[in-house]
């Protein structure tokens, strides 16, 4: 316990819980927006339709990533996975014109 | 009417989670100072999930799929919290409690079924 | 933030579960108590009797009202009366930014009400998600707290797996192990309440906190969104030119001859532009799901202009995560589950918050941290500190002058007083008897209410008043619960507690 105690107040400790909390709330929101944003306009049903779907399951994905983030076994692992997935979602939506309609709205 | 149900399902749920609840080893022993023997346990325990089962059945069958189960979960919910308070504080009087669940869902279904 | 997925899930639940434990059990005490809303605003004006009102008649006195009010609002919501709240009440705004100015008219005479000035029940329910802040500021808070609820939640299976094998197991003698038991017990057995409210809250607030579907594929066009999923009816853009809207009864009137039933409430939007439109929404049929019959009209002429669709899947399957989230389907004795199922999650926050000082105390000689100081301060200030409030609430409803200026003010700040005096107190008191005393004296205030209420109006069943038998009931019964608490937290003081506790199996998982 004594030397698990010492090691919890090491700054490079806290450095790393306030990387993850960051990384669990910008990324996990960023995946989840961008997901969604893609779902609303790919998924092949009636266009309203779409976007409920998406948004119904934005809360559940936001959550999956921020269990993510905090189990991953070092904090340069979770943020490289997240930050793929992003990419991915991102390059997914602009390749669907979602940035096109960002910017015209 | 829905109270009734309400009713006929609290008291179903609470005499099947009793009976799972005396299936256990250490709440056998708080009711009854003893652990069940294996064939007793058994018994316990498909009498608990009978109990359930028909107060799902129940709920269902008189409030169709949109009410029912969720009628149903909220009647586990305040069933179980009563198994455990009894358990808690009184755990002698399980077994007599639960046994008088049973009747009060018979008078309750013929209700029901009128309501 | 440990080795392994378990202990790294651990330490997830208790600390996400701590930093927002205080906002989530302010949100599931009074999101509980708007499951009685109704009931709290009409034993809040006690003078008002149930009685039936003429709907037409009523939207034409409101409208007279809000011309008056402000001619150049862009939108109105008038309410209109019910036998259980016989009130008009309006809203009326220049911009969709706010303010957003309300009042309460007779339906008797169109002019604001005689009954005492309060907020009623609506205080404790837009406190559920708004915290009594700038609305924008709180429903982002209370979003962001029910995120991470969601996150407690899902870590808290992980790490307690064995909840399941101890369904029932509730050890009240042991002192730090009954804590643990006692929230375990609360949630793991109200677990599919816990879900569904916490999710279904959010789903509530979605087009707020994740719009960017509605972005993307709608261009942020949120009206079109809503018209496509049904949820609305088409309604005509506004030309720019002054106009007169219609008299709203005939509309009212049609609504009525078109379904069979008065509307609950009509939005007008561009009230006095030349091409208003009118709502009439009425209230959700038998059915789980929250779904508002709508139809439109023209409001410069009168005439009708359609109604919203049927919603297909998806959107049902929101509208019915709404429903759930209210419950307005339940009838009396589903609702009383429902209740207790929502005093059942602000225990499973209490217990926990309590749980993560009781497992982290100092053992032996070592001197408290301050850290722990300050969440036992704040556990106190909140789980004593929010109900004395709600007591002071009701209590300041009957006690304050009834021609007092900006009554409904006053009630909302005895609010606040009663909550931050009692948090003082209790940051004041000793640690040994701190629950004792606190508990204590919000029992006391609760069992206050109906006798206050009683001397105050001369309105008691032995006068043969019978309206608030059940609000009574329930604050002697909260009074009684509370004083039960008093005792037991003054029993555990005086045992004093087992220290090998501390040293038991879970306790590696708690402290982890």
């Amino acid at each position: 316990m004594a030397p698990q105690k010492v090691a919890r107040r090491r700054p490079a400790y806290r450095l790393a819980v306030v990387g993850r909390i960051v990384l669990a709330v910008a990324g996990g929101y960023a995946v989840a927006a961008l997901l969604t944003a893609l779902l609303s306009l790919t998924l092949p049903l009636v266009r309203s339709e779409a976007v409920a779907t998406a948004t119904l399951l934005s809360f559940a994905v936001m959550v999956a990533v921020v269990i993510y983030v905090f189990a991953a076994p070092t904090l340069g692992r979770a943020a490289l996975t997240v930050a793929g997935l992003a990419a991915v979602l991102g390059g997914g939506l602009w390749l669907a014109g979602g940035f096109a309609a960002v910017g015209a709205a | 009417m829905t109270a009734i149900v309400v009713g006929l399902n609290l008291a179903l749920c609470f005499a099947g989670l009793s009976a799972l609840a005396l299936s256990l080893d250490r709440h056998h022993r708080d009711a009854f100072l003893v652990r069940p023997g294996a064939a007793r346990a058994r018994t316990l325990r498909i009498a608990g999930w009978s109990g359930i089962g028909l107060s799902f059945v129940a709920a269902v069958a008189l409030e169709g799929w949109n009410f029912g189960p969720v009628q149903w979960i909220g009647a586990l919910t305040g069933a179980a919290l009563l198994v455990v308070a009894f358990l808690s504080y009184r755990p002698g009087w399980l077994r007599p409690a639960a046994l008088l669940a049973l009747p009060i869902a018979l008078v309750a279904l013929p209700l029901a079924l009128n309501g | 933030m440990r080795q392994g997925f378990r202990q790294s899930m651990a330490w997830l639940h208790a600390w996400s579960g701590l930093v927002v434990g205080w906002v989530l059990f302010c949100v599931f005490v009074t999101g509980t108590a708007s499951y009685y809303r109704t009931e709290i605003s009409q034993w809040m004006r006690p003078e008002l009797a149930e009685t039936a009102s003429d709907p037409a008649r009523s939207a034409d006195l409101a409208a007279a009202y809000l011309q008056r009010a402000m001619p150049d609002a862009t939108g109105w919501y008038i309410e209109l009366p019910k036998p259980e709240k016989p009130l008009i009440g309006v809203m009326w705004w220049k911009s969709l930014e706010g303010p957003f100015h309300q009042a309460l008219l007779d339906p008797a005479t169109g002019t604001p009400t005689k009954a005492r000035d309060t907020r009623g029940g609506d205080f404790l329910y837009r406190f559920h998600f708004e915290l009594g802040m700038p609305p924008l500021w709180g429903r982002w808070i209370v979003g962001t707290c029910a995120l991470v609820m969601l996150v407690a939640l899902v870590s808290g299976i992980v790490t307690h797996r064995r909840i399941f094998a101890d369904f029932f197991t509730f050890r009240r003698r042991r002192s730090q192990r009954g804590w643990l038991d006692a929230h375990n017990v609360f949630g793991v057995l109200a677990l599919p309440f816990h879900l569904m409210i916490t999710y279904t809250g959010l789903v509530t607030l979605a087009p707020m906190y994740m719009p960017w579907g509605v972005v993307s594929a709608y261009k942020g066009d949120e009206m079109r969104f809503y018209v496509d999923s049904g949820l609305m009816p088409e309604l005509r853009a506004p030309s720019g030119k002054p106009g007169t809207l219609a008299p709203l009864s005939g509309m009212v009137a049609q609504g009525i001859a078109a379904r069979g039933e008065a509307p609950e409430g009509v939005s007008v939007f561009n009230p006095a532009d030349a091409t208003p439109s009118v709502l009439a929404v009425f209230e959700e049929p038998h059915g789980l799901a929250h779904e508002h019959p709508q139809i439109a009209f023209d409001g410069a002429t009168g005439a009708m202009l359609g109604s919203n669709g049927a919603t297909r899947a998806a959107a049902k399957t929101s509208t019915v995560m709404l429903g759930l989230h209210e419950g307005h389907f339940a009838g009396a004795a589903l609702r009383v589950l429902f209740f207790l199922c929502g005093v059942m999650g602000a225990a499973t926050v209490a217990t926990g918050l309590v749980l993560w000082a009781v497992a982290r105390a100092p053992q032996g000689a070592e001197a408290e941290g301050f850290g722990l100081r300050l969440v036992r301060t704040l556990n106190v200030g909140t789980i004593v500190g929010l109900p004395a409030g709600i007591a002071a609430y009701f209590l300041a409803n009957r006690l304050l002058p009834l021609d007092l200026a900006a009554r409904a003010d006053w009630e909302v700040g005895t609010f606040f007083g009663a909550w931050a005096l009692v948090a003082v107190a209790g940051a004041l008191r000793p640690a040994e008897s701190v629950w004792r005393e606190g508990l204590g004296l919000v029992g006391g205030l609760f069992l206050a209410v109906p006798v206050v209420g009683a001397l105050t109006t001369g309105l008691h069943p032995l006068a043969g008043e019978t309206r608030f038998l059940g609000f009574d009931a329930a604050m002697i019964a909260l009074g009684i619960l509370l004083g039960l608490a008093a005792r037991k937290a003054g029993q555990a003081r005086l045992r004093p507690a087992l220290r090998a506790d501390a040293g038991i199996t879970g306790g590696e998982a708690l402290r982890a």
